[in-house]
């Protein structure tokens, strides 16, 4: 064997030869490539993360959703519309039924929603007023309702919602019995998708003179609000609160209840006995104005794996005709909600969709975004309160830039194309009501979807192989 | 015009409901005074009265009682469940007995009293108004306190006050362990006169002296050099 005579000396520490730069210049966005070679259990965005949380000295904050991929998903599955087993309905001219009644004989206003659609609750502080208008207005044009969110309710909001639904959570911000009277829906929020079994987040800069004032707050607090209501725990308790809430509102509107989705059963079980009109279960894909990070990506079941079992313990509870189960969670088109309903949900619970439909990530006022770090299609920094669209923001001068009227007829207009969507796969299978869509208009694409969903794998449905006969 | 005639409700067998719309009823009228007999630790009882009118409860009362009041006085003589006054917009409700748990939740206004103990997470999420202890509190009491007064003659369990964002808190006794961003301060000319002469009115024996505990703002906006303080609360 040769030697390697002609190779250096390995450097060493006490080496003077060795040069280093004297000063860390901050390498530009985008600098570096993102290679395979990168590690997979350290990739680029978990150093990123460490170092983060090592300059901040707390877990991160963001608004939005999970950006967890591979989670099980609504495209694991697909319709099985009619053939020759079954006939289609025509798609331009045959009714199909698209209403649904929340608290129909449990109370002397049942909650009449033309469409198997809920905007979901989102706050007066997370959202400007602008975009609550909007969401109210375009809710209203749909015969739809609307939600309060955590913050108790905006006269606004009240005045451009026909049908509002109002909240009532643990943090009990604005509530007050004259305002749950004005309410045509009650819900009590025990969780969300985003972060169940945490409370909510709102941040210093988004806590306004207006919103301070509702909330009953410092203004520019970074408000943390409690995770649990202060006088009620367990099943029981909430049959006494349900008992007072209708008290307040005299037995006259329905009271849902919402979680996040995580112990599904169990929860069904306790709302269905404590009497509620509707549970809400909001999947772990579901929006938040602010949540911690770890807890978006780590915490609670995803939508898709939710509907069934809420669905079958409804039914164990004999409840499946009375109770209404809303379900939300990423739902984004037509088909995901329509998968929803197939899977046993009455009505879908949509957020972050006609957010984004009024111009959340649209790319303009590029310069603003990278101010914050991000652009168009990333964004999801609804936390900081300097949403560069005017939607997640209290500055006024960055409210001016939603026009309120162009946001309502872009929600409007998404809301008209998801209701043609949903009606499309209805009308598809040949159903004249969405609400007979069922599990058997379904295959699963994917071993554990169809597992979760207790839907047939696509080419197994109702078979027997043909090899087995022999 | 007013009615002067008090009215007299015999709970025994009635419906909650139709008791409750017999008060309102009666606010409604202008009737000054409702008593209801044999309450025998109902929940919501006189719930959502929103004109003024007073409530005697005569007996035990259970959860929620005077719960999403405005502008009412009431007077329980007995125990009382889960809540009391819970959400209390304006008006006075004084407990000649114990309470339970979460006395006084998230009241925006008025006046709660207990003339004996109250339990755990008492004042909790207190908005506005005062919640006033004779006896003990139990454990969280005060926490995240929004804004108002608290004032407990006698001792306090673990986390007092804890994460509180505004308001203060009268102790007499001691507290088994304060919560988190609480200080004490010195309290204001005439402030400790003030609480004995209001304690004076409800026949309640002040203690021998009171410390005063008000929020340090620390937890208002997270610091990192303070993650003692923020370890518990984030």
């Amino acid at each position: 064997m040769s030697e390697t005579t002609s190779t250096p000396p390995p450097a060493h520490a006490g080496d003077s030869s060795v040069e280093v730069l004297d000063d860390a210049a901050p390498a530009p966005n985008g600098a570096y490539p993102r290679p395979d070679s990168f590690s997979g259990v350290w990739p680029p965005e978990v150093i990123e993360e460490i170092q983060e949380k090592a300059s901040l000295g707390r877990y991160q904050i963001r608004g939005q959703a999970t950006k967890r991929r591979g989670l099980p998903s609504f495209d694991d599955l697909v319709f099985v519309p009619a053939g020759l087993s079954r006939m289609p309905l025509e798609g331009y001219r045959e009714k199909c039924d698209t209403r649904v009644v929340i608290g129909e004989g449990n109370c002397e206003n049942p909650l009449v929603l033309e469409r198997p659609i809920m905007i979901a609750g989102m706050s007066f502080g997370a959202l400007s007023v602008h975009a609550k208008r909007a969401l109210g207005t375009a809710a209203s044009r749909c015969g739809i309702s609307t939600c309060t969110g955590e913050g108790g309710m905006h006269h606004e909001e009240r005045r451009y919602s026909d049908k509002l639904v109002m909240q009532y959570l643990p943090s009990r911000y604005g509530m007050n019995p004259y305002d749950l009277k004005k309410a045509d829906m009650i819900e009590i929020g025990a969780g969300q998708g985003a972060k169940p079994g945490t409370g909510g987040v709102l941040l210093g800069l988004k806590m306004s003179d207006e919103v301070a004032e509702m909330r009953d707050l410092p203004e520019g607090v970074d408000q943390r609000s409690p995770c649990r209501h202060p006088d009620w725990m367990g099943a029981d308790d909430l049959y006494m609160k349900l008992e007072e809430i209708r008290e307040v509102t005299e037995y006259k509107v329905p009271i849902s209840i919402k979680v996040g989705a995580a112990r599904i059963a169990n929860d069904v079980r306790i709302a269905a006995k404590a009497g509620v009109d509707a549970i809400v279960f909001d999947g772990m894909e579901g929006g938040t104005a602010a949540s911690p990070t770890i807890q978006l990506d780590h915490a609670g079941i995803p939508t898709v794996a939710a509907i069934a079992e809420a669905s079958e313990a409804l039914a164990e509870m004999g409840k499946k005709d009375s109770m209404r189960l809303i379900v939300g969670g990423g739902i984004r088109n037509g088909a995901d909600a329509a998968k929803c309903i197939a899977l046993g949900a009455d009505v879908v619970y949509l957020g972050t969709a006609p957010i984004i439909a009024m111009g959340c990530h649209k790319p303009i006022y590029l310069e603003d975004y990278a101010r914050l770090g991000t652009s168009p299609y990333e964004c999801q920094h609804c936390h900081t309160g300097l949403c560069p669209v005017g939607i997640t923001t209290q500055l006024p001068k960055l409210m001016e830039r939603l026009d309120v009227d162009e946001a309502a007829d872009s929600v409007t207009n998404y809301l008209n194309a998801l209701t043609m969507e949903i009606q499309l796969f209805a009308r598809a299978c040949g159903k004249n009501r969405v609400s007979d869509l069922d599990p058997n208009d379904l295959r699963a694409l994917t071993y554990d979807v169809s597992l979760m969903t207790g839907v047939d794998m696509v080419g197994l449905g109702g078979r027997t192989p043909w090899w087995k006969k022999f | 015009m007013a009615n002067s005639a008090a009215l007299t409700i015999d709970c025994a067998g009635r419906p909650t409901r139709a008791i409750n719309e017999e008060i309102r009823r009666a606010a409604d009228e202008g009737v000054p005074e409702v008593e209801l007999l044999n309450p025998q630790a109902r929940h919501n009882l006189g719930v959502s009265v929103l004109k003024p009118i007073h409530i005697v409860y005569r007996g035990h009362v259970g959860s929620f009682t005077a719960g999403l009041c405005d502008g009412i006085t009431a007077e329980v003589h007995g125990t009382c469940g889960w809540g009391v006054a819970d959400n209390l917009m304006s008006g006075e409700v004084v407990v000649h007995g114990n309470a339970a748990t979460s006395a006084a939740p998230s009241i925006r206004g008025g006046r709660v009293v207990v003339r004996g103990d109250a339990g755990p997470r008492s004042g909790m999420i207190l908005k506005k108004g005062e919640l006033i202890v004779g006896g003990n509190t139990g454990y969280m009491s005060g926490f995240m306190m929004q804004n108002g007064r608290m004032i407990v003659c006698g001792d306090a369990d673990t986390g007092l006050g804890d994460s509180m964002y505004q308001g203060v808190i009268f102790l007499g006794g001691t507290a088994k362990e304060m919560g988190s961003g609480l200080e004490e301060v010195d309290a204001e000319n005439g402030e400790l006169d003030e609480v004995a002469a209001l304690l004076d009115r409800f026949e309640i024996k002040p203690p021998p002296r009171f410390r005063k505990l008000q929020s340090d703002r620390k937890l208002w906006h997270f610091n990192k050099h303070d993650f003692a303080a923020w370890k518990d609360v984030l």
